[in-house]
């Protein structure tokens, strides 16, 4: 490691509890002279710092943590048109630098998202809905109805379900049936429409071209790689639903090279997501072409991280000389000698 | 949720997640001298070192740094409280299975000061593995212990004991049953206490990720149907609202 990033030494002053930091809000004077708005797939967003669907809840429970208007925004956890149970236990299981999960998309449904859910968050929360079905019609269905809610501030669609008439292959793993997917949804709202692309596929940059041509207004990758753990002493898969996602430090190499290779291909903007823990973390997001990015798994650890990453994206941008955080996406430099 | 902070403070990456730890004790006001902590209470935890996560918890030191993130869920005084079925005034039966003991003591010191006549059961593998027996009898409830290979205590399961005892309380028609520890011996401790009519609480250790009711990986199944979140709704839960066999 060397170069000017950031360190986990200055990561530390950004660690739970820090009550001194938590208190310089967005407009302090030290930092005026970095502006840290950005414009995601037409969402205006106060910093660049999202929370990852599935990891974030509806928001209220991490009212008690932070200020939920400081994030950037909050994708909240995917809806189905209907209320739905998750898998049974065990749902969890660690992994190195990581872990996995097979939790299934329990939500409370999309009535009870828009009458109890929105309506319990304070103003100016920016909120990201996040749509999953069995069916393009069914996906459309519920962005319509999601899509009629004045505090949505745009939608995310999770194409890693699988489509259920197509033989339960996911729908971020066709081409075809993505270009599908988009093209029915795209139709059902004039709101900010983002992709969530599935990372299980062997090339990410043809699954953002298709996303462009079918009108979504920008993509977020990446979802949880498909993974497997196994307790050998009892012999048996240690999720009920023997495959899950692994999320965590584990995958943010991976989810940086597909950031990458996906800004190369499209023009629309990116979303970044996969292993982020700090600040250092985010801002190679950003350089590899990521408009914004998303905090999950570290969510768990740290319920305050988004606030402390937004932060130290900024400083990192004032110590670069950089005016605004829109500036470092795509900012990264050739290799060394080239 | 606690987890061990890396070397020199930083965050750590793996192990990734923090472990869901109950307050053992709570001890008075932090002494002067610490600084930036005078009056702040001091908790005690008490674990086993069953991987890397609680083996990096186990060797910390002196003003290393820890995460933190609680006090989270639901004890007993509160599930009770909020239960369906009227709290008992009658005899208290502790069981702690293992580390389960770690969920109780706080518990049983709050019966006790309240008048209730408190039994604490601890059962253990052997005589070396008998936690928090000092810490118990000192605060004056009665106890009996049980070990499977018979180095102390009664030779056997917790469950044995447990069963003496409900039987000859009257067909255990007053007493409360307080169970923490491994699942086989919170069900057995279920279904004992439903077959002597007696109440019954546990507290659940399923794995967890984040303790605050988003993660959604502690799921336990209910026997109404669909699952409760341990964190959130627990870990006290009535006995009889868990499907014991949906549980791993």
């Amino acid at each position: 490691m060397g170069g000017p990033a950031l360190s986990d030494e200055g990561e530390r002053a950004m660690g739970v509890g820090n009550g001194v930091g938590e208190a310089r809000g967005v407009g302090d004077g030290s930092r005026a002279s970095v502006d840290e708005r950005v414009v995601l797939a037409g969402i205006p967003l106060r910093n660049a710092v999202l929370t990852a669907s599935g990891t974030f809840g509806y928001g209220t429970e991490f009212a008690p943590f932070l200020d939920l208007t400081r994030l950037g925004g909050f994708v909240a956890k995917s809806l189905t048109l209907e209320a739905r149970h998750g898998n049974p236990p065990p749902r969890i299981a660690e992994a190195p630098a990581g872990m996995l999960n097979a939790i299934s998309i329990e939500n409370v449904g999309v009535k009870v998202f828009l009458e109890e859910k929105l309506p319990a968050l304070p103003e100016g929360v920016v909120v990201i809905a996040s749509a999953f079905g069995t069916e393009p019609g069914l996906y459309a269905e519920l962005v319509a109805r999601v899509t009629a809610h004045p505090r949505v501030a745009g939608i995310e669609i999770n194409a890693s379900c699988p489509h259920v008439k197509a033989g339960g292959i996911e729908f971020g793993q066709d081409p075809r049936l993505l270009a599908e997917l988009v093209a029915v949804v795209r139709k059902a709202t004039t709101r900010p429409l983002l992709v969530k692309l599935s990372p299980n596929v062997t090339r990410i940059a043809d699954m953002a071209k298709v996303c462009e041509a079918e009108g979504a207004d920008g993509i977020t990758l990446i979802n949880a790689i498909q993974a497997m753990e196994v307790d050998v002493e009892r012999r048996r898969p240690v999720l009920s639903n023997i495959l899950g996602g692994l999320s965590g430090p584990a995958i943010r190499p991976i989810a940086l090279r597909m950031v990458w290779q996906a800004a190369q291909a499209v023009r629309i903007p990116i979303c970044g997501v996969g292993g982020i823990t700090c600040a250092e973390d985010a801002v190679k997001f950003l350089l590899c072409g990521a408009t914004a990015i998303q905090v999950g798994t570290q969510n768990y650890l740290d319920p305050t991280a988004a606030i402390g990453i937004a932060r130290g994206i900024a400083d990192y941008a004032r110590r670069h000389g950089f005016e605004r955080v829109a500036d470092l996406t795509g900012a990264l430099l050739p290799p060394q000698g080239k | 949720m606690l987890g061990a902070g890396a070397e020199g403070g930083a965050v750590r990456r793996d192990p990734l997640l923090p472990r869901p730890m109950a307050v053992y004790r709570e001890l008075g006001p932090m002494a002067a001298g610490v600084e930036g902590a005078a009056g702040e209470r001091i908790v005690e935890v008490l674990f086993r070192v069953v991987g890397r996560g609680t083996a990096l918890l186990a060797d910390l030191r002196k003003d290393d740094r820890v995460s933190l993130v609680g006090p989270l869920g639901r004890g007993f005084a509160q599930v009770e409280a909020e239960a369906k079925i009227a709290a008992s005034a009658g005899p208290a039966l502790l069981v702690g299975g293992g580390t389960g003991i770690a969920s109780l003591y706080e518990w049983a010191r709050a019966l006790a000061s309240a008048g209730r006549a408190v039994t604490v059961l601890i059962g253990a593998r052997s005589a070396g593995d008998l936690l928090g027996w000092s810490d118990y009898a000192a605060l004056g409830v009665e106890m009996i212990g049980a070990t499977e290979d018979g180095s102390a205590g009664i030779k056997g399961l917790v469950t044995k004991p447990l069963e003496d005892r409900l039987r000859k309380l009257q067909a255990g028609r007053d007493a409360t049953v307080y169970a923490v520890g491994p699942t086989p011996m919170m069900r057995a401790c279920a279904d004992l206490a439903e077959a002597h009519a007696a109440r019954c609480y546990v507290s659940l250790e399923n794995p967890m990720a984040c303790g605050f009711g988003v993660c959604l990986g502690c799921a336990a199944p209910r026997r109404s149907g669909g699952f409760a979140l341990v964190c959130r709704s627990g870990p006290v839960f009535p006995a009889l609202e868990i499907d014991w066999a949906g549980l791993p």
